[in-house]
């Protein structure tokens, strides 16, 4: 699932907005922080649907039914909650880099070939 | 270091019986680890299940939404006695630098 | 997608075109914020522009979900468009973006929860 598709008003992007409007105004706010900063950071689970955010909705709306604050849930460093649950995954910027990386090998290929 | 001291706690807290995420907060909290958070426990909780350690169900609860519950498989089984064995090795030579003045 | 598509890149036209009917829709001041990316992007480009897809992508989802919030687009971005993308595509400084946007995000979280 692209985050496109997710986006432009398809039934889970929706439903999955729908979750987060009935989530207690503190969990709300936290997980609307938590979305834009792997926007930007570009984790590849976004697009690969594997339920990086809908998993932080599960978390959050039990805790909110235990009646638990949003930070107790997270802990009060959410940076941190958020980097550990994509510690291992490759970001697009990782496989940008990867691209990047890729072509300047095969250009000094070519050229060593040439010198061959 | 402690991270993964904590996955292996995690492991024998599943391998015991089946159980769920806040569950296992719960009892970590209880046992005198204060500061470990819901958060935390579910990073370690996604990375075993990405890591296919874990087996997983999804019941109804009788407060909120479904839970998920957790059992170790084969693999979680294996992992688990690989964390005890080098727990062992550690806390052993910790000892042994301790003893020897 | 099919061979030809791929080699002609025009696979790649209609996703451009489907990026550009998604930016209409944003606010004004937002697109404007577009240019910018893009343009400041596109030096990071393949010849065809491939690898920078799934970046744009994320961006724009960035802007579509923060305008739909009403946060101004400068709220979002900052003012250093330049080292937000080299950022993106993880060239030299995202390390400190990276503490940036995590401090900005911790920061945010603050302030909205009213602590």
């Amino acid at each position: 699932m692209r985050i496109q598709n997710i986006i432009e008003g398809k039934k889970e992007w929706r439903a999955h907005m729908a979750r987060v409007k009935a989530l207690p105004q503190d969990y709300r706010i936290v997980y609307k922080e938590i979305q834009k900063y792997f926007f930007k950071v570009g984790p590849v689970e976004l697009t690969e649907g594997t339920g990086l955010l809908s998993g932080i909705i599960d978390l959050f709306e039990e805790g909110a039914a235990l009646g638990k604050g949003v930070l107790e849930v997270t802990g009060s460093d959410v940076a941190a909650f958020c980097d550990d649950l994509i510690k291992d995954s490759k970001t697009y910027a990782d496989i940008y880099q990867e691209s990047v990386n890729q072509e300047v090998n095969k250009a000094i290929k070519k050229v060593t070939d040439k010198k061959k | 270091m402690l991270k993964g001291v904590l996955e292996g706690c995690v492991l024998e807290i599943i391998s015991r019986k089946e159980t769920y995420g806040y569950e296992i907060t719960r009892r970590l909290n209880t046992l005198g680890f204060t500061d470990i958070v819901d958060g935390t426990v579910y990073t370690i909780l996604v990375r075993l299940e990405k890591n296919k350690l874990v087996d997983i169900e999804k019941k109804p609860s009788d407060m909120g939404p479904p839970r998920k519950f957790y059992t170790l498989n084969n693999a979680g089984r294996e992992e688990l006695s690989r964390f005890w064995a080098k727990w062992e090795f550690v806390s052993s030579k910790i000892n042994e630098l301790k003893e020897k003045k | 997608m099919d061979f030809w598509e791929k080699v002609t890149g025009s696979d790649m036209t209609k996703k451009l075109r489907s990026f550009e009917a998604r930016t209409k829709k944003l606010p004004a001041d937002y697109q404007a914020a577009w240019e910018k990316i893009t343009a400041n992007l596109w030096q990071y480009s393949d010849f065809t522009g491939r690898n920078l897809m799934p970046i744009l992508d994320g961006v724009l989802g960035l802007l579509e979900e923060t305008a739909a919030d009403g946060q101004s687009v400068q709220e979002v971005l900052g003012d250093d468009i330049k080292g937000f993308c080299s950022a993106l595509v993880g060239e030299e400084g995202a390390k400190s973006f990276r503490d940036k946007w995590r401090k900005q995000l911790n920061n945010n979280i603050a302030k909205k929860l009213g602590k």
